[in-house]
């Protein structure tokens, strides 16, 4: 019992770093209709501009975390405005490759500045381990579930009560209503980019001090990607359910079938799930359901 | 669309037809006669790149008529080549078939096997699809690294083709088996796309529920067309097993598929012409990286000793965002203007 309630902690605070990935996408999926694969690199990007500031410069954390974010807002708005933009009024499918060229090009610079290597920081969070509910927890962790239980908070009340938030609400309901209230759904475009990149910045740092940063990490993006399909690609809340969810899912199934099958089941857990839950659920869990017309 | 000047035609046959004059049909006996004298002249080099481009053209192919024709995206093709490729090593290796039976048995088998990544259309398309091909990827792979018929993370060893007692065991050699079969499949992909199978591809691109009003039953032929996909996988897996005498994970990566779907973007979506230029244009790209890419390592010390890999994929990426911003429709469609504007040369109009 003791090593379920265990798998299942881990399992959470892992989720809770999925769903960050996810809602990443999910923010820019609801005002731009694109579903993006470029969070992934965005990730990396984030983890490596926080680990050059911190590792290289020396300066101190807090520099490190505003700067390291900066660099980020600043990728995602040349994304928007170097890839995306120049696509608006194509089919969405364009928009949706153009993202994919996006991950290629940042993948090819993320592998010619690691080179083959991984960069590591040192750990810059309070550690140790304290026991919950009989199981043992590292505090890194925690923090950093906590970090990202603050970012959804933040995150809900932009959307209710900031006017950009509300801006960005409309602009996800109807880009031409929006146009005719005033909003610019431009600069919407542009702040979304901005602010889904910090998310996914966040993101990349978190998961960065639990495993490194290396190769595979943008493609942590991919895994973000299922989350948030999983979860409903324009649900904010279906993003966390769906993390919390699929990272349980993956550490108890881990922890029961690894020995069973020798290894690995970690890696495919969330893609089962995923073409289980497309096949009941096409939409996602809370995702909305969309009437087709011709 | 366009016709050579003072060419007409009179039946729906003439019309239809692939080769339209005599003249074309000596051209292309020609040029295929030529181009299966390269071992005999070409370097070693040159031959098995030739041998990479037409085993990547076959799979393109697949893609191109569930990407390009049927408008559904596929991410899993490496995964499905990977499936062809291990079928033909078990059915050679462990169940003693020849090559020549295992090459299409394990094109359907693959096939099959594709109804599985085409089974979600049934409730889901766009970018719900192309996710859920990428999550059959992951999965494919995790099952032929964890069952011990395919050899968990050893992969397994294959036997090269052979007629009596002759073996094809080199490039120069295997050249003879893939083109052949690259030329038929061609021609079955190009046959195919003017058929009513093909015209219901197109139609539910376009516009699925369309389709569906106008009496095609979409997830009939969804179906088709992940089949159809998956068996030129398949072959295409199958050869590149046999080409390099081995199957491992490796060969098929993620990485692999997206190249794939980036080529037929640069060659331009629904055209099988297209597949040629997308394949050539990328991996020679590719293949100019990895000769440039030491140059550029002495002259800029700090992209390290290897940037090969690094710099293929940023130039890819750079490719394909040019071609989707500013060419959309692809190579294939420059290549129709060229043909167009040549036809009527000294004329404008």
């Amino acid at each position: 019992m003791t090593d379920f309630l265990q798998l299942v902690l881990l399992g959470l605070l892992e989720g809770g770093l999925y769903a960050l990935v996810a809602a990443s996408i999910v923010l820019v999926y609801k005002s731009t209709h694109v579903v993006s694969l470029a969070h992934g690199q965005l990730m990396g990007f984030g983890a490596l501009a926080f680990w050059f500031v911190l590792v290289k410069l020396h300066m101190p954390l807090l520099v490190a975390a505003v700067l390291a974010l900066g660099f980020t807002a600043m990728m995602g708005w040349a994304i928007e405005r170097c890839a995306m933009r120049p696509l608006i009024g194509q089919p969405l499918f364009a928009a949706f490759l153009i993202t994919f060229a996006v991950f290629l090009m940042m993948d090819g610079i993320f592998q010619l500045i690691l080179r083959g290597e991984s960069a590591s920081f040192a750990a810059f969070l309070p550690e140790g381990q304290i026991v919950l509910a009989g199981a043992p927890a590292p505090v890194t962790q925690l923090v950093s579930f906590g970090i990202c239980l603050l970012l959804f908070l933040g995150l809900a009340l932009l959307f209710q009560y900031t006017k950009i938030g509300l801006g960005m609400r409309a602009t996800a309901e109807d880009h031409q209503l929006a146009q005719s209230v005033g909003i610019s759904v431009r600069s919407i475009f542009s702040a979304i980019w901005v602010l889904s990149a910090m998310v996914a910045a966040v993101a990349g740092v978190a998961l960065a001090n639990v495993m490194d940063i290396y190769y595979p990490l943008p493609y942590l993006g991919i895994k973000g990607l299922t989350v948030a399909l999983v979860g409903g690609l324009d649900s904010v809340p279906g993003a966390l359910l769906a993390g919390l969810l699929l990272g349980i899912l993956e550490n108890v199934s881990a922890g029961y079938l690894d020995p069973l099958v020798g290894g690995g089941v970690k890696e495919v857990a969330a893609y089962v799930l995923l073409l289980f839950i497309l096949l009941i659920k096409p939409y996602g869990l809370l995702g909305l359901v969309r009437i087709e017309r011709i | 669309m366009w016709r050579p000047s003072g060419t007409f035609d009179e039946t729906y046959r003439q019309d239809m037809a692939i080769v339209r004059t005599p003249l074309r049909w000596a051209l292309v006996i020609l040029a295929l006669g030529l181009f299966f004298l390269t071992p005999v002249f070409g370097s070693y080099y040159i031959v098995s790149f030739l041998n990479l481009l037409a085993i990547t053209i076959i799979a393109v192919m697949g893609l191109q008529i569930v990407t390009g024709y049927c408008g559904q995206v596929s991410f899993g093709q490496a995964a499905f080549m990977a499936v062809g490729g291990y079928a033909s090593a078990i059915l050679t290796g462990k169940m003693g078939f020849s090559f020549w039976v295992a090459l299409p048995v394990a094109g359907i088998i693959t096939g099959l096997y594709g109804l599985l990544g085409g089974a979600p259309s049934m409730r889901i398309k766009g970018f719900y699809l192309a996710v859920a091909t990428i999550a059959i990827h992951f999965v494919t792979m995790w099952l032929l690294l964890h069952l011990s018929i395919t050899g968990r993370s050893h992969g397994l060893i294959v036997e090269p083709p052979q007629i009596g007692s002759f073996v094809f065991d080199t490039d120069e050699r295997m050249f003879y088996i893939i083109m052949p079969v690259m030329l038929i499949l061609t021609y079955g992909a190009r046959n195919l796309v003017r058929t009513r199978v093909g015209r219901a591809f197109v139609a539910i691109r376009d516009n699925d529920l369309a389709a569906q009003v106008m009496g095609i039953n979409c997830f009939y032929y969804k179906m088709l067309a992940f089949f159809i996909s998956c068996f030129y996988a398949g072959v295409a897996g199958c050869l590149w097993g046999h080409l390099t005498m081995v199957c491992h994970p490796e060969q098929f990566t993620l990485l692999h598929a997206l190249w794939y779907i980036g080529m037929v973007i640069v060659g331009g979506m629904g055209s099988i012409p297209g597949v040629f230029f997308g394949v050539i244009l990328i991996r020679g790209l590719d293949e100019l990286v990895l000769i440039a890419s030491p140059v550029f390592a002495e002259w800029f010390p700090w992209l390290g000793s290897a940037p090969a890999a690094g710099l293929g994929m940023t130039a890819f990426g750079v490719v394909l965002a040019v071609f989707l911003i500013w060419e959309p429709r692809g190579l294939a469609h420059r290549w129709e203007v060229l043909k167009a504007s040549l036809r009527l040369y000294p004329f404008a109009h």
